[in-house]
């Protein structure tokens, strides 16, 4: 407890607007909201997000006309974003990011098939 | 409504075309890729033929000032509503008082040089003569007979009401694809004059890259390559054409009638582009190469029934999409 | 015995037949009557006469092409020429000035004078063999062919509707404006097509046409 206060101290005289702090016990997590500093909540430790495959299909990184993927490794996405498309057939559907994450890795190749539900990328929460 | 932002875009309103007039020299006009058109009124759960706007110049602008879903085929023109960029061959939602841009083509090898607006519902204009087709001579069809300018309003028949939108298709550029040493090719049928000409002329226009020149539009593609020579000058009597008919006049440099050409001529016809790869040609932006390859009756029926089978499979799976229940996540 | 028709396809869009022998109005009168016929046959979408041709567009494209073309010339074999009971149409012509900016060209290419000219136009009575080009422009037979004058080597980009104009061995007025390489003579003010009517064109195959002379401007 007294090491928060005088973090607390500290951070007022800085101008940081969050300090997060992780040790074996936990995460310490200090907030500037306007004048004060405020201590957040302990959150529970989520992990990576998965973003599976909206059906059975075929997954491309991006459009096929277009030349990039439509998202890289450490891109920031919001929640319902398409990370990538899923072809069926003559049909392309979107695959969308359920909350908004950054991109951490992508699981399964361009052009690859996959069923209902396989993991094609991982976001890490925000 | 929708608002024309952009002027001298030589944009028109166009469906599949005006038929059953020919007796009156009223030619078919309709969108130069009739592929796109049908496709995009797929995605929105239109008729086939529902009518579109057809823009060939870029940038081109206009404002939704009501809710209303729209697809964007043809050219893949990298395009915003407001400041969101759109995946190309999709249906989107627009909301009131959005805008829409269009960009250049993008694109490289397969870049186009026509884009499809298809609207929920079609464009809302009076049918003349069976068909909401722009016909620019005589000044009628379409948006009062004219290509559109800035402060035009059309109307989407199916504006506000609920439409599927978010998703689209892999474009038939890439679905059936056909070129010839790396370059886009179409199928031509030898014509009534063709062996009138000199078999070096004949060799010639098979083998060559034939280039679009700045003088083509709706009316006409002029080509320069190799010229074309008869073996005797050859003056024909007036007789009825249709797009894709090549025909080679004096200087011997060939002009593929397209959409709005004249429903007749007195030229010689070397060939004609089949009608199953129109939609190619309508994409061929100015300054490319074409190649020609030579069909016959069987082949060129065989690649109708693929396009066909195309639009079939498109029509169900996209049915199949817009009926399913709404994913979860 | 009189050479076989010539039968050849549009790609897969139409057919064009092509009938042999010289081009006069007892052969186009039989055209229409092939017209007639091969717009009933299934595979027909429509049967649109030329100048003693006449091309068939398709609904469905057959794969048996040899079969319709027998069909094509067995009905022309059995088609009789057919005169229609036609109108005849007077269009009030303003030969030469301003609407005839080619007067002169067809006057140094004929050696005749203005005089001349216009009454050799004006004389005939001409059917209108088809109807093509545009939407309402009627090709029409019959001109004489001392007033015959070859298409210009630089087509104009626009000459307006109603322009009285002669092309090689022919004659015809622009239903609406647009390019032309023909010698245009003169104009007229008749509305040739209103798509609002049923039918559009105010002219069919079978109607002749007389110009008749309004003014000269020398």
């Amino acid at each position: 407890m007294q090491d928060v206060s005088r973090l607390t101290a500290w951070l007022k005289g800085t101008d940081i607007g969050l300090l997060e702090l992780r040790t074996p016990q936990g995460t310490l997590r200090l907030e500037r909201r306007g004048d004060e500093i405020v201590e957040l909540p302990e959150e529970e430790e989520v992990g990576p997000v998965p973003v599976k495959a909206p059906s059975l299909g075929v997954f491309l990184h991006g459009h096929p006309l277009a030349t990039v993927p439509l998202v890289r490794i450490g891109a920031r996405v919001e929640a319902g974003q398409t990370v990538g498309l899923l072809k069926i057939g003559p049909l392309l559907l979107p695959v969308a990011a359920p909350q908004a994450g950054i991109v951490d890795g992508v699981h399964v190749a361009d052009g690859a098939a996959v069923g209902y539900g396989t993991p094609l990328l991982e976001l890490h929460p925000l | 409504m929708i608002e024309i932002l952009s002027s001298a875009a030589l944009a028109t309103v166009q469906d599949l075309g005006r038929t059953g007039s020919l007796r009156w020299g009223v030619g078919t006009s309709g969108a130069m890729d009739n592929l796109a058109l049908a496709a995009g009124n797929l995605l929105l759960g239109n008729a086939l033929g529902a009518a579109a706007v057809e823009i060939p110049v870029f940038p081109f602008k206009l404002l939704f000032d009501e809710d209303c879903a729209f697809a964007l085929t043809g050219a893949d023109c990298a395009a915003r509503l407001d400041d969101q960029p759109l995946l190309p061959w999709w249906v989107h939602q627009a909301r009131a008082g959005q805008v829409l841009t269009l960009g250049l083509p993008q694109g490289g090898a397969q870049r186009g040089s026509r884009a499809v607006l298809c609207v929920a519902g079609g464009i809302d204009v009076p049918e003349v003569l069976g068909s909401r087709s722009t016909q620019l001579r005589g000044a009628f069809g379409g948006h009062e007979g004219r290509a559109l300018r800035r402060g035009d309003l059309l109307r989407a028949a199916g504006a506000g009401s609920a439409c599927r939108t978010g998703f689209g298709l892999v474009p038939p550029v890439l679905a059936l694809p056909l070129e010839r040493d790396g370059i886009a090719a179409v199928r031509v049928l030898p014509a009534a004059e063709y062996m009138a000409f000199e078999p070096a002329s004949r060799e010639a226009f098979w083998a060559g890259e034939w280039k679009i020149t700045p003088q083509s539009d709706r009316y006409g593609y002029r080509l320069d390559g190799e010229a074309l020579r008869p073996i005797a000058p050859m003056e024909l009597r007036s007789h009825g054409i249709v797009p894709g008919v090549i025909q080679v006049p004096h200087s011997g440099q060939p002009i593929i009638q397209m959409r709005d050409a004249q429903p007749s001529g007195g030229y010689p016809k070397f060939g004609t582009v089949i009608e199953a790869d129109m939609w190619r040609l309508g994409q061929a932006p100015i300054g490319s190469r074409v190649r020609f390859i030579e069909t016959t009756w069987d082949e060129a029926l065989d690649a109708l029934d693929e396009v066909r089978a195309w639009l079939d499979k498109v029509a169900r799976m996209v049915e199949l999409h817009r009926g399913a229940p709404a994913a979860r996540n | 015995m009189t050479a076989a028709p010539s039968i050849s396809p549009l790609g897969t869009t139409a057919l064009l037949f092509e009938a042999p022998g010289d081009m006069n109005l007892p052969s186009q009168q039989r055209i229409w009557a092939l017209a007639h016929e091969a717009e009933t046959w299934p595979e027909v979408r429509e049967a649109v006469p030329g100048m003693n041709n006449l091309m068939l567009t398709f609904t469905r494209a057959p794969r048996q092409l040899d079969a319709l073309r027998a069909r094509l010339c067995e009905a022309w074999s059995a088609a009789t020429a057919m005169p229609r009971e036609g109108r005849v149409v007077e269009l009030p012509v303003v030969y030469g000035g301003e609407g005839g900016p080619h007067m002169a060209d067809v006057m140094a290419h004929t050696g005749l004078g203005i005089d001349a000219i216009v009454e050799l136009h004006s004389a005939p009575l001409y059917p209108v063999y088809a109807l093509g080009s545009h939407p309402g422009y009627c090709y029409l037979g019959g001109m004489d062919p001392r007033i015959a004058t070859p298409r210009r080597k630089v087509p104009v980009l626009s000459i307006p509707g109603g322009a009285v104009s002669i092309g090689g061995a022919q004659t015809g007025v622009s239903a609406s404006a647009g390019p032309s390489g023909w010698n245009t003579i003169g104009s007229t003010s008749m509305v040739f097509f209103d798509p609002a009517q049923d039918p559009p064109a105010m002219l069919q195959p079978g109607d002749m046409i007389r110009f008749r002379v309004e003014g000269i401007v020398r």
